[in-house]
Parts: C-alpha cells; structure tokens; sequence
C-alpha cells in the first residue's frame, strides 16, 4: 500500500515533468500530505509574525514539548480511529493515571518507575473497561467513553477534593520522563518519536496492523475471515488509554503534581490532532506520521500565535479553522486522487511478476496496460472441456 | 472503454456488445456422481423457524467435490437460512449436518471456517481502503520475525496474493497496491473466490455473487467459479437467476417456500421447465 520514494525514481523514460508529476501525485495520496503542508505553510507564517521570536531554538523546544505530550496521547487514539472507534474519554485516563502515579509515589513511597508502570497499567485497564462495554453491549464507542469521561473525571474529582497534590519526585525520573536532553529538547520528545515510530510500524507492518485497518473499514468482511474483531477493538482501546497514562506520566514528571482538571480537553484536541493527520473519522484509514505532523501543528499554533502577540483566544479560532480546512482536504481531495490513474511510463503491469512467479510466459498486451478499464483487467481461463 | 477490437484481446472470450444476455461459457457434459462419493457436506432433513415463521422444512442437499450445486429460489425461499446454517452462523432447529460424511454440529462461523467452508457473502467481500494484497492475505498474513517478535511479509504476501490470483485465472493489469475502492464488483467477487480457494477451502458458498453485476462481469465471475469447481472445490452457488445458475451448475436444488421442489442435474432439466416449476409453486 505504502509508496517508496524510490518508486517516483525508476531510471529511464518518462521526462522530469513527468517524474515530478507523479512523485506529487503520490505525495498527496499519502494521508500525511495535509499536515505536513500545514507544517511548513505555519511556519513560513509564523516567521514572517515574528521574525526574531519564532524561528529560535527555545521555540522549537517549546513547540516539541506541547507536541509530545498531547501526541503521545493523540497516537492513540489514531490507532483506535483507524480501527473504526472514538476515545473521548482519554483526558480523563490521563487526569486520573496521573493521580495513581502521584499518590503511588508520595502515599506509598513507591519508587517512581514502578509508580509510573502502574500508572500505565492502570490506564491499560481503564481502556479494558471502555474496549469491553463497546465490545459486549454493541454501543457506539462514542457514547460509552462519553460515559467513562465522565466516570473518571468525577471519581478524580472526589479522590483529589478539587485540589492539587504535590509530590517530590527523583531528578533522575524528571530526567528520564521529560529533562532536557539534546541541546534543550526534552526526553517527551524522544519517547513522542519512538512510540511513533513503533506504532507506525505496528500498524503497516505486522499481522496486527492489517487487522486494525480492516476492522475500521468493514468489521463483518474482517469477521467473515477469521480476524478476531471484538479482541482487537479491546486492544486498541487498552493501547490508547495506556497511551494516554504515559503522557500523564511525563506531565507528572514536569509539573511534580497532579491536580483535578489535568488532561481535560486533550480528548478532544487529541481528535483534532488526528485529523489534520489524515486519518478518516469514519476509520480504516490514517497514518501515525500524520499524527505527529498535526501535533507539532497543534504545537505551533500555540506557541506561534503567543509570540506574534495575538489574544488567547486566537488560538481556538485558527485550531478550528485548520481541523476543517484539513477534514475538507483529506477526504475530498483524498477520494479525488485515489482514483486518480498514475501518470504514463509509471503504470505498471503485474503480468511479467506473475509469469515469473507461475513460471509461464505470458503475452503481454501494450496497449491493454496502457488504457486499463474499470473491469477490463480479468484474464478468462482457458476454455475448459 | 476502449473501442479496440475484440481481436486484440485473445485471452477475452466473452463477446462485447453483442448478445447482451448470453453467457458464453464452454460447454461442459456433467459426470456423473461416481458411486460411493461421499459429499463434502450434506444436510438431511434441515428445519428452521423463527418464532411464528418457519423458514426451512425438511430440506436436503448434497455438495460434492468437483460439482457446482446451484442453489434456486425465490427471495424468502430460504436459501439465505439455509447456508448460514451450513456456514454456521445459527444451528438448525431439526436434521442434521455432516461434513465428509461425519454428523457436525457448528457453534459458531469459526468452527465452520476451521473445516474449510468458506462462505463469500455479497456485499462483504473487500476492504475497500486496503491494497489488492492485503485484502487476500486478510486473516492469514504471512508473517516473518526474529523470536517472538514477528512482522507482516510484505513480498510473502505479494506473492501469496498474485498465485491465488492466478490459480483462478485472473489476470491483474493494476498494481497489486490498488486499493479496493478501485475494484469493480466482479473482480471483488472474484478476488474472494480466489482468496477461499488458496487458503484451501473445501466448500466454497457463494451468496449471489452475481446479482448486483453486469452481464459481461457476471460471465467472468462466473468463469471464475468454474475454475474453481474444475480445481476440485465442492461449491454451493446461492442465486436467484436460472440463466447463470444453468450456464455452470451441475446439480441444482429448487426451493420455495422453505421446501425443496425439485432436484435435476443441469442436463436433465432447462430455463421454461425451471421457470414453470417456481411459478407453479408460488
């Protein structure tokens, strides 16, 4: 499914327009297209508001340490909105495995790393209980995290009385969660890139990944061939609350305290995250590189509009704008080009693989590949009898 | 559409435009069932209702290997019951099912695939965003690792999908990375027919694979599931149209009204005789 590059690549042929063309054509087939245009066009913006501010080292650090966070937890969730299903109850998980972790270390005097794992497994758990009530009571995953939202915000609001806890946490367990590391840049931010990249490579290249998307686009077919549909919806649902327990964990380990509203609201910009990502809302179809592209947008828009000057509210303004604006273009572009046919000297045939496969020398038609029809592309068997 | 020639494309034998409703499929003389077959599955004296209504009584089948059994009737005749029973989907409430000639009991769709029945509904054959690939490979990804750790086989699976492809006599023009959005409904249909027989099915159960197609897609899907009846699969084509039930079943089962009407091989009986009997029925 996934293009190379090098595809776009192959030597001799089709002239540079053509190459060009093509490799564009693929660019903006790919679901990351969007966000990563947002990237640069905000940037380029950005810069142009606040010539000295923006393009700094300080503020690319300040942008990565709101993408991380919010990301890790919006990977997640577009794993789980790949797989067909909503999580509007994730800021709440945070908010509530923040407490476990904060009250683990300071009422028990756990050490943080056993604290922060149990707070992770707590969260699994959380997403356990939301993946099984969708799962056994065929509710829309909507409605039941709706509910559990509310569930655990509630419960964390009695636990804490409203107020903030402080904990003394290790500088070594800030260091490992969330210290600068590399020329400023924040550990959030290595643990944003390397889950990422696993995730993405979980959802394109195993058995797991295939499953996840199929679910999210046609369950029963899913089902019909043996693909354990209700287990992976349980899954999913356990990866994206553990998600978001693991970026509660790095807002514990920054601020050393939890309080009763932390996390409320992420659900909903994590949602935002993902569909400037370009994955569908309807499911089956997304990319965790797009992702961590519109988190680092989500990043920008915060910081940026604070150092050009501009009000708070502006921020919630432009977020809008750019979510439609990039639902707008993922879906309607999107369906456009993917029926869209590659540009000549980039069509190929299967038929010399499949003969070399098969072992047999087919004949191949020219002009056939040239001009393929909608249904024209089946190869009678030979005449029986 | 092109206007080319149809002498350009060898391998197409279907005519294009001319004779819309025929169905060009080579004549086959049917053998008969060689004494002592056992069927691959048979269901005996199979009855069903639900609640007031009853949607099966007494009904009967034999698939064998080899053997296209075309499966006629009405809408509400009972054939959508009855194949999910024999795929199980819900149990009978009486009769019997037996597989190789041993009695069965399925508890769930599960249990029936774990014997090789695979069953192609209509409509829920294809993952329209997956690849070409990934659609055939569905359920039964090659995978390849190192220990426990275990990644999908991408080339595996690419060739996995261009034999099962091939074995039924599909030739793919497109790149095996089209995605399912791009395919007709014929080729869905056949792409999972191609996928039931390469991941060995034994029965293959076909639900209406032909009603929502045109007639020049209907005549490749039907080709293809001739293929797969001369590569030795028993199948079970579930329709409501005489012409492509009679153009490449062997045997056929009537039913109406949750019975069944009549049992003919396909030499033994024609499109008015069939037409007549339903009438008469209804």
């Amino acid at each position: 499914m996934a293009e190379t590059p090098e595809d776009a690549t192959i030597p001799a042929g089709p002239s540079r327009g053509i190459i060009i063309g093509e490799a564009l054509r693929r660019f903006m087939l790919r679901p990351e297209a969007t966000a990563l245009a947002a990237v640069v066009v905000l940037f380029v913006i950005f810069t142009i508001l606040s010539p000295d501010l923006f393009p700094e080292r300080l503020t690319y650090i300040s942008i990565m340490n709101v993408a991380a966070e919010l990301g890790i937890m919006s990977i997640g969730v577009t794993l789980l909105m790949i797989g067909g299903h909503f999580d509007l109850s994730v800021g709440a998980v945070l908010g509530l495995t923040s407490y476990v972790a904060v009250v683990l270390m300071r009422d028990f005097g756990m050490s943080p790393i056993v604290a922060a794992s149990a707070a992770v497994v707590a969260g699994a758990i959380l997403g356990g209980v939301n993946g099984v009530l969708v799962v056994r009571f065929r509710i829309h995953s909507f409605v039941v995290t709706l509910g559990t939202m509310l569930i655990w915000r509630g419960v964390l609001i009695a636990l804490t009385g409203g107020f903030p806890l402080t904990v003394e946490t290790p500088a070594a367990f800030k260091t490992i969660m969330a210290g600068p590391v590399l020329n400023g840049f924040r550990m959030s931010m290595i643990w944003f890139f390397v889950i990422g990249i696993i995730v993405t490579f979980l959802l394109a290249r195993t058995k797991f990944g295939n499953w996840v998307q199929a679910c999210g686009q046609n369950p029963q077919a899913a089902r019909n061939l043996g693909v354990p549909v209700d287990r992976v919806t349980i899954i999913l649902f356990m990866i994206a609350s553990a998600l978001a327990a693991v970026s509660g964990v790095i807002q514990v380990a920054r601020f050393a305290s939890v309080d009763a509203l932390r996390g409320e609201g992420m659900e909903l910009q994590a949602v935002a995250v993902t569909v400037i990502g370009g994955t569908l809302l309807s499911g089956g179809y997304g990319s965790v590189i797009g992702t961590i592209l519109g988190a680092i947008t989500f990043g920008m828009i915060q910081v940026g509009l604070v150092l050009a000057g501009a009000p708070g509210h502006f921020f919630r303004t432009l977020t809008g704008l750019i979510v439609v604006l990039a639902v707008i273009l993922n879906t309607d572009v999107a369906r456009r080009l993917a029926r869209s046919r590659p540009l000549a000297g980039f069509r190929r045939s299967s038929a010399a693989a499949d003969a070399a496969i098969v072992g047999i020398k087919e004949e191949t038609d020219p002009t056939a590949e040239e001009e393929p029809t909608r249904d024209g592309v089946t190869r009678l068997g030979e005449p029986q009898g | 559409m092109t206007d080319k020639p149809v002498a350009s494309h060898p391998a197409h034998s279907l005519p294009v435009g001319s004779r819309s409703d025929h169905l060009d499929l080579a004549p086959r003389s049917i053998p008969p069932i060689p004494p002592g077959a056992v069927p691959v599955m048979e269901a005996i004296n199979i009855s069903k209702g639900f609640g007031a209504t009853t949607a099966l009584v007494d009904v009967s089948l034999k698939a064998y290997a080899g053997r296209i059994l075309a499966l006629l009737g009405d809408n509400g005749a009972g054939k959508s019951t009855l194949i999910k029973i024999i795929s199980g989907v819900f149990p009978p409430d009486r009769g019997e099912l037996r597989f190789r000639g041993q009695p069965v009991r399925f508890a769930s769709p599960a249990q029936a695939r774990g014997r090789g029945i695979a069953t192609v509904f209509q409509d829920l054959a294809v993952c329209e965003l997956l690849s070409v690939t990934r659609n055939v490979v569905l359920g039964r990804e090659p995978q390849k690792g190192i220990g426990p750790l275990k990644w999908f086989d991408l080339k595996r699976a690419d060739e996995m999908a261009r034999s099962a492809l091939h074995r039924l006599g599909v030739r793919w023009e497109r790149g095996l990375e089209e995605r399912g959005v791009n395919i007709s409904g014929g080729e869905r249909q056949s792409l999972a027919i191609a996928r039931a027989m390469f991941f060995g099915s034994s029965l293959l159960i076909l639900d209406e694979p032909t009603s929502a197609l045109a007639v020049r897609q209907a005549g490749r899907v039907l080709e293809h599931i001739a293929r797969a009846r001369d590569e030795g699969q028993a199948v079970i084509l579930i329709t409501h149209n005489f012409r492509h039930a009679l153009s490449v079943a062997d045997d056929l089962t009537i039913l109406a009204q949750g019975r069944v009407v009549g049992n003919f091989r396909r030499d033994e009986t024609d499109l008015e005789a069939l037409t007549e009997l339903v009438a008469s029925v209804a």
